[in-house]
């Protein structure tokens, strides 16, 4: 096999799609970026070409800074998605050991209710919560959402979660069970080490639609010290029909970004786990 | 700690007990914040419920007035043929992100966070720029199209309903496409390398492998996150409600956002209940027939 | 939490119980109104002109607070949102004391708002009386249920220097006039462009006055016999087609609110309807642009001339532990002194519902607005001539008259889309 064809064919193969989908997803980033670096006299100039600037400025983003609450609403956000998501991590642990891996009578209808619940739309849901959330006084906190949020997360994480469950070879258990250990030890010392990429993954997720939602914040977080990014951003940067384009745009990148770097730090360890995890086994 | 033996009935056993114990957090919480709003969801839809007024029950009557409402079953549709093809779009688009993903090379941490930020990023955000990208006047896409000869000012993508239908679909399959590919790559790399390997000696062609050794082992992923995005896109809010807000002429209305209206703009909140809930069989059937096909493959 | 547990709150373990025990406490503990009450919370939608909110915020609630020792806190909704907010704080029964509303909400609201005719007579008597427009904003079942505040106008917005290329330098009086201007407009370049969309004043704006001034009505002041098939609503809607067939981009069918501002300054079109909000921005961000913008009052049909009111009014949550005290904070507010501040503060984006102020000098500041206080005596809540109701609210969120004139411009024939608005119509006003 001649080694300069085969390589080069090899990085066509490889880079020709991925550079596909690079594009694809990433345009409407370029655009963003080229948006918030715009002043307003080349944003709104349709003989330009939209994708070049000729005078960046950094004023949108200062504005953002220094004008609007965003570093509140970000670290609001940052707060609520943590939270949100461990809950829902644990509560989804929870529910998806019994279901995945053990046997007792009702298991079937137990899974069949959870992924009912799962059914459920927000719309439908938000006027009653928002009763429930005001008998428990907590309008217009962050506990208000961190309640609410794994309402949409728990389902989801139980599901994955037990999707990789089933994955597991199931001889390590049974070997530690046959030793003496008790369903507790075996769960939390033997099977959910094992496990670490699934939580991970159910978390990544869990983690962006919570720092995504918008109706139930909408709903709850009214005051705005207590905003979350999407509410804060739209309350703020648009008034009636004055969309404040740059600022705009300046904050779905500054919104974006952190929470990218932290994917690529988890995609790492999720990674190490897993070829870890095929070494051993 | 002693071993206690306790009789071998299902009910009592230890791995029952275990498991009750194990699920009462859970299944508490999931009663409190999302079964006792539903029931009073239900019992919404079956009244008369203007805002800041008491509630008069009217059994079916909310029901009866969408069945007769012409906009309720252009939302119907609407959303049906919104989620059909986006998840679609996304599944086949995630598939290949995911099989081209599935190769050693460098900065792959990089690419791959890269890609998951049309998924990161607030809905409502990247919609206000999609808002400029479909702007005949703005629009990249009108610009060059122009140039190739389309009469100005170019297609009018959030005037005209079908591509109105269109846009939406475009901008929830850009959303949701990174979604898939990275979840279907994990499932893909926890496939062992020797089954491709043991399928490669027996000759197997690439298409083959891809066909009878990774689909049918990709299956219980893929029916994990077909299930989740199915949900998710019936019941989208955000997206059409910043982008068209139904609109052209409810080309764009999706359940979630007409019950919204219905419920804050009306001020019905039984009329409002009651499209919610209409979601309900829908997706349940939408669910069990894609459960039931992905068991049979 | 008395002396014992405080001496034992020593030990950190006691420490520890204190705050356990505090914080179930607190759960659990009904809602206490307190003694006296010290603060009040107003609820807002955030106002485009930021000077606006930042008037209350740091010159109207500060005095106020300095005068009576009650402090006032002023809470910001987005917009659109202010519905949705109302709606949960009168499902839960607490959350403001005092609130903005508009358009249909004193009317959808109404069992929920203080009864305030008392402070809105003496307002009316004080301040030169109110207008007609403003009783149909917050006066329901003969009590007024919300102090009128504002207007917010929509008006007919032209580019000066486009229109004198063709010729014409003061804005055409009839819609028919109108219209032979932007097939020449549109002919060169500079077409015109009205909301056809789900948005919700831009739309509302243009089409119920176009509607009203061909003599259309969508229901009788009766508020149950649904008249929109009529000769006079087929005219408004073959005018809106062609108006928008020779006249408009395509786009418009699918704008929201904030779609003309962006074609304006980007110098797509040459005319819409639009509230104040196009010259404040040119002003500020786009003077050239701004130099040859004017504003105009809505062309006349052959039944008259008429705009979309659009007022904004403060009502008093009837649940309220502050009763006495919100009463006299709007009592405050609503005194000369208060308001005239309050309105200048906005540049006549509000412009004032009380005869008093026709001759105020905020008017002087820019002339171009002036036609935003002649339109307040043609100015009708949407639905007119019904009254406000809750089979109104339905139609309004479902867009009936919207999609209607909409869907003709896309081609329907006219027949069918007055069949269909009046199928939805008559079924919603069966409903009680």
């Amino acid at each position: 096999m001649v080694e300069g064809r085969g390589r080069v064919a090899r990085l066509l193969r490889t880079w020709v799609p991925i550079g596909f989908f690079l594009v694809l997803a990433l345009f409407p980033f370029y655009w963003m970026a080229v948006t918030s670096l715009k002043p307003n006299a080349e944003l709104y100039n349709t003989r330009m070409m939209p994708l070049l600037v000729y005078h960046p400025t950094l004023k949108h983003y200062v504005d953002l800074l220094t004008e609007t609450r965003f570093l509140a609403w970000t670290w609001n956000t940052m707060l609520v998605a943590v939270a949100a998501t461990a809950i829902s991590l644990v509560f989804g642990g929870m529910l998806a050991y019994p279901l995945a891996r053990l046997r007792f009578p009702g298991a079937g209808l137990i899974a069949m209710g959870v992924a009912a619940v799962y059914l459920v739309p927000q719309p439908l849901l938000f006027i009653p919560l928002a009763d429930l959330i005001n008998r428990l006084q907590l309008g217009n906190t962050l506990s208000a959402v961190i309640l609410t949020y794994p309402t949409m997360l728990v389902p989801f994480c139980a599901w994955l979660l037990m999707g990789y469950f089933k994955t597991v070879p199931q001889e390590l258990e049974e070997a530690a069970r046959i030793d003496g250990a008790s369903h507790w030890q075996t769960m939390w010392r033997i099977f959910l080490p094992l496990c670490t990429p699934g939580f991970i993954s159910a978390g990544i997720f869990a983690f962006t639609l919570a720092q995504n939602e918008f109706l139930y914040a909408l709903i709850f977080l009214t005051k705005t010290s207590v905003r979350t990014v999407p509410i804060g951003v739209i309350a703020e940067l648009i008034r009636g029909d004055v969309f404040y384009w740059g600022q705009l745009m300046a904050a779905a990148l500054l919104g974006a970004i952190p929470v990218a770097l932290i994917y690529s730090f988890f995609v790492e360890h999720y990674v190490a786990g897993l070829t870890a995890g095929s070494v051993k086994g | 700690m002693a071993i206690l033996t306790l009789p071998t009935r299902p009910w009592l056993n230890r791995e029952s007990l275990f498991s009750w114990l194990m699920l009462a957090p859970p299944l508490l919480f999931l009663a409190a914040f999302v079964g006792y709003p539903f029931c009073y969801g239900i019992a919404l839809s079956l009244q008369h419920r203007p805002v800041a007024q008491p509630g008069v029950f009217v059994g079916l009557k909310n029901f009866v007035t969408d069945f007769q409402d012409p906009v309720f079953w252009r939302v119907a549709s609407n959303t049906f043929v919104y989620t059909g093809i986006a998840t679609l779009l996304k599944a086949v688009g995630g598939l290949g992100l995911a099989v081209a993903m599935n190769q050693r090379f460098r900065m792959k941490n990089l690419v791959r966070a890269v890609l998951l930020l049309p998924f990161i990023v607030p809905t409502v955000l990247s919609t206000v720029a999609w808002m400029w990208i479909l702007d005949p006047a703005f629009s990249v896409f009108n610009w060059f199209l122009i140039r190739l000869g389309v009469p100005k000012p170019g297609p009018s993508w959030l005037g005209n309903p079908l591509l109105a239908m269109a846009s939406i679909i475009v901008i929830n399959t850009w959303r949701g496409l990174p979604f898939y590919g990275i979840t279907l790559l994990a499932g893909l790399q926890t496939i062992p390398p020797e089954l491709y390997e043991v399928a490669t000696v027996d000759g197997a062609s690439g298409f083959q492998r891809f066909r009878y050794v990774l689909l049918p082992l990709l299956q219980p992923i893929l029916l994990i996150v077909t299930l989740f995005s199915v949900i998710f896109t019936f019941a989208d809010f955000q997206l059409v409600y910043v982008l068209t807000h139904g609109g052209p002429q409810n080309a764009t209305h999706l359940f979630a956002t007409y019950a919204f209206d219905l419920a804050m703009g009306a001020g019905q909140l039984g009329l409002g209940a009651s499209v919610a809930l209409s979601m309900l069989p829908a997706l349940a059937l939408l669910i069990a027939a894609l459960t039931r096909y992905m068991q049979r493959q | 939490m008395a002396g014992p547990a405080l001496s034992q709150a020593r030990s950190r373990r006691g420490f520890l119980q204190l705050a356990a025990l505090g914080t179930v406490g607190a759960m659990i503990r009904p809602r206490q109104t307190p003694a006296a009450t010290k603060s009040l919370t107003v609820l807002h939608e955030s106002s485009f002109i930021k000077t606006f909110d930042e008037y209350f915020q740091k010159t109207l609630a500060p005095t106020y607070e300095k005068e009576t020792g009650i402090k006032v806190n002023y809470e910001l909704t987005s917009v659109g949102s202010l519905p949705t907010r109302i709606s949960t704080i009168t499902e839960t029964g607490a959350g403001a004391d005092i609130t903005m509303t508009f358009l249909l909400l004193p009317f959808l609201f109404d069992e929920k708002l203080l009864d305030v005719s008392d402070i809105a007579a003496e307002a009316g008597k004080k301040q030169g009386g109110w207008y007609d427009a403003a009783k149909e904003a917050a006066i329901v079942n003969d009590r007024w249920k919300a102090i009128p505040f504002s207007n917010i106008g929509q008006l007919m917005n032209w580019r000066t220097d486009w229109f004198a290329e063709v010729g014409v330098t003061q804005f055409p009086d009839t819609w028919e006039e109108l219209y032979e201007v932007g097939k020449k407009l549109k002919a060169k370049g500079h077409p015109f462009g009205f909301e056809l969309g789900h948005g919700f004043g831009d739309n509302h704006g243009w089409l119920y006055p176009l509607l009203w001034s061909y003599g259309g009505h969508e229901v009788e002041p009766d508020g149950k016999t649904v008249v929109i098939d009529s000769d006079e609503t087929a005219r408004a809607v073959d005018f809106a087609r062609k108006f928008f067939r020779d006249t408009m981009l395509d786009d418009v069918l699918g704008w929201t609110d904030v779609s003309n501002n962006k074609a304006w300054f980007a110098e797509q079109i040459s005319c819409t309807n639009n509230a104040e909000s196009i010259l404040w921005l040119g002003k500020r961000d786009f003077p050239a642009i701004a130099k040859v913008t004017d504003q105009a009052q809505n062309p006349r049909g052959p039944k008259g001339r008429f705009h979309i009111m659009s007022a904004i009014s403060h009502a008093i949550f009837n649940f309220t532990p502050a009763k006495e005290e919100a009463r006299a904070f709007l009592r405050w507010l609503t005194d000369e002194k208060q308001l005239s501040g309050w309105y200048a503060s906005a540049d006549t984006y509000y412009q004032p519902l009380l005869h008093g102020y026709d001759n105020a000098p905020m008017w002087q500041v820019e002339p171009r607005n002036l036609p935003y206080r002649d339109a307040l005596a043609s100015a009708h809540l949407l639905g007119w001539p019904a009254p406000p109701s809750r089979q109104l609210a339905e139609s309004v969120a479902k867009y009936v008259i919207v999609d209607m004139f909409a869907k003709a411009c896309a081609g329907a024939a006219t027949k069918d889309v007055i069949a269909n608005a009046e199928v939805q119509l008559k079924q919603i006003y069966r409903q009680t």
